[in-house]
């Protein structure tokens, strides 16, 4: 759960498409978060949560290498980040329906539409 | 056989001329015994290896075995003059005495194909020759009949000095080589007939039974000769000797009628099977029983695609020489149908392979009409089930470049529409920036679209036609591109597949031809679009290796047209599709 009170909550974005990460980077540090980094694959995602433990893990469900579900319970699961766990939330230019439950059974706190990506929509998950 | 058959019939009347005027000249021989059996036997083995002779050869003129029995038998006749009167005619027939023995061996080792088909064989034959005649001069030229027990013989026209001891000398050595020569010979004879496969002994058996026997009773003979016994039991073996050698000749017609019968049975069992309707496992049975060859299989011919087939539309190559088996081929109104693939051995009795092959090539035309279906049922799927994985393959390369390219763009602009908007009052200026932004990400997203519209149906085919669509490829295209079009209405399924053609073509052209310049002909004949690009590049394309070229192969094949490429190194690529549109 991310407490906001005393400082900015870190986000780390994984997704292949710059365009993406550049348009969500603006709109998560206009509504208040520090994006401490971006990982375009699932190897590098898995190497960047390790380096930056940000509190947040925006991760695209379909990646050129490992896709997001593999990537999502590796980091989630023992021994990767320490006891530090990030929050990890799916994200997918498809919608809720398509993936059905499949993100909590991976260690995400859950899934969001990336056209609906927004602090209120990831409060919604994360509280 | 025609042009050889007048002569053969003069020989043949020869033969009887011969044997006709040795006749009197045997009767009145006063000094030979025997004389009246001398006559039948003249007959009966002269005339009878010169007439069956004459009948082989007619029958198989590249056979050697009928004039084999014909030279048989006039050295028989030769030898006979031994039991004449007039001296000159006596000397020669003592000379030749043993030359029909000669050639006889001869014959019975190239029984039944009329070939010494072994060095041993020929070492063998030469030997007799050598043996039965020049072997007989030293003989000859000391052998005095006066001198010899032969009081009445007449006088030897060769004689040179009467010389008791070297003519038994002469005749001993002779006998010895005789008896090594002939017991090899009988050796030759059992080993051939033991090597021959169970067809073969069917037809060689009897020949070589009668062989054997001469070879074995003439060496009987001639260690009787060495040994001195008495003159009696010498004769006795001799006309003994005259059974095996007189039966050959009546062996072999026996033979020849055996097989015609067999013939006539396996024809007619094959005809009255044929008389219903034959699946073409059963019709395959049918042609192995009567050729007598369980091994037989059959290669129906397509002269569309100018292969051979099995009965279940899978290409298969005939047999080429030296692989141990056989193909003879059957037409039916001098097309060709179909080949029927045997053991070697069923040539034996070319006869039997034509009369089979005529008499079945109505329900051989059947089952190649079957076969023919079933190759094109097998093309078809294999065709059917290729474009579908190309249309699979085309559906994930396009939800791919969905997602990665419009999909992506959108998202984006939705997230920077979300921010312009709450950017809108307190900072228009950012707002207006990011407006800027969303509008050249539409732009990019919508021509995005565009280009995978253009990719499921060119709009400009159905908007301008086929014409202006290669026409537009050409501009598109990075090198100069001449486009020759002539093709007016056509249906839309050949207009989408010529206009891929092109595409794909040029595509191809400038991924990898290197070429300075391509040209495009649409035109249309014979009931066909007609569609070639040629380009001046390096050549070498290759349409069995890389799906493109064998997509487009699918997509014409699947409207019953043909695509070829010609693409030899160096020479540039002309890429040819004709596509039936009636």
């Amino acid at each position: 759960m991310v407490d906001n009170r005393f400082a900015m909550p870190t986000v780390l974005i994984v997704d292949d498409h710059p365009s993406f990460r550049a348009s969500a980077r603006r709109l998560l540090e206009e509504e208040g978060y520090e994006v401490v980094g971006e990982a375009a694959d699932g190897t590098d995602a898995l190497r960047a949560a390790r380096e930056l433990a940000p509190d947040i893990i925006l991760l695209d469900v379909r990646l050129p290498d490992l896709d997001g579900f593999a990537v999502s319970r590796r980091i989630t699961g023992p021994g990767c980040a320490g006891n530090l766990t990030p929050d990890v939330i799916l994200i997918s230019s498809r919608e809720v329906d398509e993936w059905g439950g499949a993100a909590t059974e991976v260690g995400a706190r859950g899934f969001i539409p990336k056209a609906k990506l927004s602090r209120r929509t990831m409060e919604e998950l994360l509280t | 056989m025609s042009l050889a058959r007048r002569p053969l019939w003069v020989l043949g009347a020869a033969g009887l001329l011969v044997a006709a005027i040795e006749t009197p000249l045997i009767a009145t021989a006063d000094f030979a015994p025997d004389r009246e059996l001398w006559i039948v036997l003249n007959w009966v083995i002269g005339v009878g290896f010169v007439l069956v002779g004459i009948y082989a050869w007619m029958r198989r003129p590249e056979n050697l075995i009928g004039a084999l029995m014909v030279a048989t038998g006039f050295a028989w006749f030769i030898s006979v003059l031994g039991h004449t009167e007039p001296a000159p005619f006596f000397t020669v027939g003592a000379l030749f005495d043993s030359l029909f023995v000669g050639v006889a061996i001869h014959l019975f080792l190239s029984f039944p194909s009329g070939r010494l088909e072994s060095k041993l064989d020929r070492w063998l034959v030469g030997g007799v020759y050598a043996a039965v005649t020049v072997g007989f001069i030293p003989y000859i030229v000391f052998w005095d009949p006066a001198t010899m027990g032969c009081a009445g013989c007449p006088d030897n026209v060769l004689l040179i000095t009467a010389d008791a001891s070297a003519t038994e000398t002469a005749g001993d050595v002779l006998a010895v080589v005789g008896v090594a020569l002939l017991l090899a010979t009988f050796a030759r004879l059992v080993g051939k007939w033991r090597a021959s496969t169970a067809l073969q002994r069917r037809a060689i058996t009897p020949v070589y039974a009668a062989g054997g026997a001469l070879m074995l009773l003439l060496a009987t003979l001639l260690v009787l000769e060495l040994a001195g016994s008495p003159h009696g039991v010498i004769e006795d073996v001799f006309y003994a000797t005259m059974i095996p050698f007189g039966l050959v000749p009546y062996l072999f017609l026996a033979g020849l009628a055996r097989a015609q019968m067999l013939r006539g049975g396996a024809v007619g069992e094959l005809v009255a099977s044929l008389g219903h309707t034959l699946a073409a496992s059963e019709l395959r049975d049918a042609l192995a029983r009567a050729l007598r060859d369980p091994s037989l299989e059959l290669a129906y011919w397509l002269p569309e695609s100018e292969q051979y087939v099995d009965s279940k539309g899978r290409r298969v190559e005939l047999p080429g020489s030296g692989s141990g088996r056989a193909a003879s081929p059957v037409s039916l109104e001098g097309r060709p149908v179909a080949a029927i693939v045997h053991d070697p051995l069923v040539l034996d009795d070319p006869d039997l392979v034509d009369a089979v092959g005529a008499a079945a090539a109505l329900a051989l035309e059947t089952g190649r009409l079957d076969a023919e279906l079933r190759a094109r049922v097998e093309e078809l799927r294999e065709s059917r089930a290729r474009l579908l994985a190309v249309g699979l393959a085309e559906r994930r390369r396009m939800e791919r470049n969905l997602h990665d390219g419009a999909q992506q763009r959108l998202v984006s602009l939705a997230l920077d529409l979300r921010l312009a908007r709450a950017s809108l009052r307190e900072d228009p200026e950012r707002a207006e920036d990011l407006l800027d932004g969303v509008g050249e990400e539409l732009s990019r997203a919508l021509e995005e679209l565009r280009e995978l519209a253009r990719g499921l149906h060119p709009a400009v085919l159905t908007d301008r036609g086929l014409e202006q669509a290669v026409k537009t490829l050409a501009t598109r295209a990075p090198l100069p591109v001449d486009v020759d079009t002539r093709i007016g209405e056509v249906p839309e399924a050949v207009e989408l597949a010529a206009y891929f053609v092109v595409s794909e073509a040029l595509t191809n052209v400038a991924k990898y031809a290197a070429a300075n310049r391509a040209t495009v002909r649409v035109g249309r004949d014979d009931g066909s679009v007609l569609v070639e690009v040629s380009d001046d590049g390096v050549g070498g394309a290759d349409p069995a290796h890389g799906s493109g070229l064998r997509g487009l192969g699918d997509r014409v094949s699947a409207l019953g047209g043909k695509l070829e490429v010609d693409s030899r190194t160096g020479t540039g690529t002309t890429v040819k599709a004709s596509i039936p549109c009636e």
